[in-house]
């Protein structure tokens, strides 16, 4: 076991480094925030972190910690700039604003290292340090989906118009988001900096917001779950597809769409669905019977509401 | 906010539970709402009625918050909320519910009604759940607490919605088209839900088309057209209007609207 960990050690920390990003994406997401903003997170943790460390000497967790502290500070700004706006426009604002930092990376002279990137950075983060994070991650998140925050999120998301209504802060909740999702996102930078010694402006450009976002599609986006089992996939697949050579990209996006258009709701979606259809089936005949008491015909129905639009 | 002649505060014989003073609701050049003043009777069922396109869903959207007012103010309990955020109307004591049916989908029937109730509430936990039973018993839900929205009947899905709008122990309900593509005898039963709600001291406000069940079930109505109130009194002398039959009704006055 400690030997395979060894040896698939940065394959695993690709995998935490990967899940970090794409719970940064889903948590906005969640309250029906679509901003791809996290990519620009990331970059601001991964760079920060990278800049402390080679350029002043500043130990290991410190720049972690300033790095993604100042990549939640940097995402609480954008959320107070943002938040008049809404569904696509919104997104399209937070694409600008990765694409302005990775901008940024390119044209910042030997502060970034420019096309180059900045390397050697050895810091002491170990896979034990980075799952531990994952863990505490995990944690917090999976409050919000149980109980009354989760009925709350959830509203916020499917209806906004509806929470108000019902009383829930809409604005307040989303605009939390954007601390949180950037504290994550910058984490997620820093600790992914750390894995692989090196960072530079291909690894922060757009392809990392598709993967993000592929990542919570197929995994589900509704729990830390499906982050995890998406990130795991696709970390984990171009190894697996290594075997069919050449068409591993073709193999890979057709297996994407497939997932796309076949579990909307994600494999934890198929998951749920299974467990509420298990615990409804033993109340199932007594749904029928109330039914049937309430004197509702289809026939009747179909006929009094059609040609009705209110 | 503007202060017209429409906006001062008009005399009722009654306290209103809650007053629209001159609102007017404009979309460009579209006025959906033009100035309409009403005091909510307490304790009784109004409705208002109009076609489509009159407004009457406009002026509801104005009541809670949902629409944002060109002129005129909102007012309940001696209270101005025009500046009130729409989050915080449920906690001035009105609760909605709305023209079409909104649940969330992945959500059981319990989870949608507590919904608002632990929001209301939530300083008083232990309140809640009695609260949501005693709303699942009003609306004859027993037993369907675990389903999910899209496993029950359309007319049982409104049922949900009163339930979780009534749970909060509001005030003031307002209830937009609630018996729209119901069956007759969920209209019997949603109808003769209202009244008993009635009986409890509890302030409606209907917006509906459904001539018969307005006359059935409301005390006071309000004719709405073109965003303005043509008409307002009791059932039987604002269905015998000669604007509102000419409005509403069409000119050849057809009964079955």
């Amino acid at each position: 076991m400690m030997g395979w960990i060894d040896q698939n050690e940065f394959l695993i920390g690709s995998t935490l480094t990967v899940f970090l990003l794409a719970i940064s994406i889903q948590i906005p997401l969640r309250l029906g925030v679509i901003s791809f903003a996290s990519i620009g997170y990331y970059a601001i943790g991964g760079y920060g972190t990278a800049i402390l460390m080679t350029q002043y000497d500043v130990s290991t967790w410190t720049s972690v910690v300033v790095a993604s502290v100042a990549a939640a500070v940097v995402a609480t700004l954008l959320g107070l700039i943002i938040s008049r706006l809404n569904g696509l426009y919104l997104a399209m604002a937070t694409v600008s604003f990765s694409l302005l930092l990775s901008a940024i990376a390119v044209n910042g002279g030997s502060v970034t290292g420019g096309a180059v990137g900045l390397f050697g950075v050895i810091g002491d983060i170990t896979i034990w340090h980075t799952a531990g994070i994952a863990v505490v991650i995990i944690f917090l998140v999976s409050f919000t989906e149980r109980g009354k925050l989760s009925r709350r999120i959830d509203a916020t998301r499917e209806d906004s118009q509806l929470a108000s209504a019902m009383g829930i802060n809409v604005t307040a909740y989303r605009r939390l988001s954007f601390p949180i999702s950037g504290l994550i996102g910058g984490l997620a930078g820093a600790l992914a900096v750390n894995l692989k010694t090196a960072i530079n402006p291909e690894s922060v450009n757009f392809t990392l917001v598709v993967l993000a976002l592929t990542i919570i599609i197929i995994g589900g986006q509704a729990s830390w779950i499906g982050a995890l089992a998406g990130s795991l996939f696709f970390v984990w697949l171009p190894e697996i597809l290594v075997f069919v050579g050449e068409w591993e990209e073709v193999v890979y996006g057709t297996l994407v769409v497939f997932a796309a258009v076949l579990v909307p709701g994600g494999v934890v979606g198929v998951f749920n669905d299974w467990r509420h259809r298990r615990s409804v089936a033993r109340e199932r005949p007594k749904v029928a019977l109330l039914e049937a008491a309430a004197g509702e015909s289809d026939a009747e129905l179909t006929q009094s509401r059609s040609g009705k639009d209110g | 906010m503007e202060t017209s002649e429409a906006t001062k505060a008009p005399t009722y014989d009654y306290e209103p539970v809650a007053e629209a003073r001159g609102v007017a609701v404009h979309y460009g050049g579209i006025k959906a709402v033009d100035g309409v003043s009403l005091g909510l009777r307490p304790g009784n069922i109004s409705g208002i009625l109009g076609p489509n396109g009159s407004g009457k869903t406009t002026l509801l959207g104005a009541l809670t918050r949902m629409v944002q007012l060109t002129r005129g103010s909102v007012w309940c309990q001696g209270q101005n909320y025009s500046q009130v955020k729409s989050d915080r109307v449920i906690t001035l004591g009105i609760s909605r519910t709305f023209q079409t049916v909104r649940l969330l989908p992945e959500r059981t029937v319990w989870d949608n009604i507590i919904l608002s109730t632990d929001v209301v509430f939530k300083r008083q936990g232990d309140k809640v759940e009695g609260l949501v039973k005693e709303a699942i018993a009003r609306t004859g839900l027993e037993g369907l607490e675990k389903a999910r929205p899209d496993e029950l009947s359309y007319g049982m899905q409104r049922r949900v919605e009163i339930a979780r709008a009534i749970a909060v122990q509001p005030r003031l309900l307002f209830l937009d088209e609630p018996t729209a593509g119901m069956s007759r005898k969920e209209r019997t039963d949603i109808s003769a839900l209202m009244r008993s709600l009635r009986s409890e001291g509890l302030t409606q406000l209907i917006v509906e088309h459904d001539v018969g069940m307005m006359v059935e079930t409301c005390d006071y109505l309000y004719a709405m057209n073109f965003g303005s109130l043509i008409a307002e009194g009791t059932p039987p002398v604002v269905v015998r209007d000669a604007a509102v039959q000419e409005a509403y009704l069409g000119k050849h006055g057809r009964h079955d609207a």
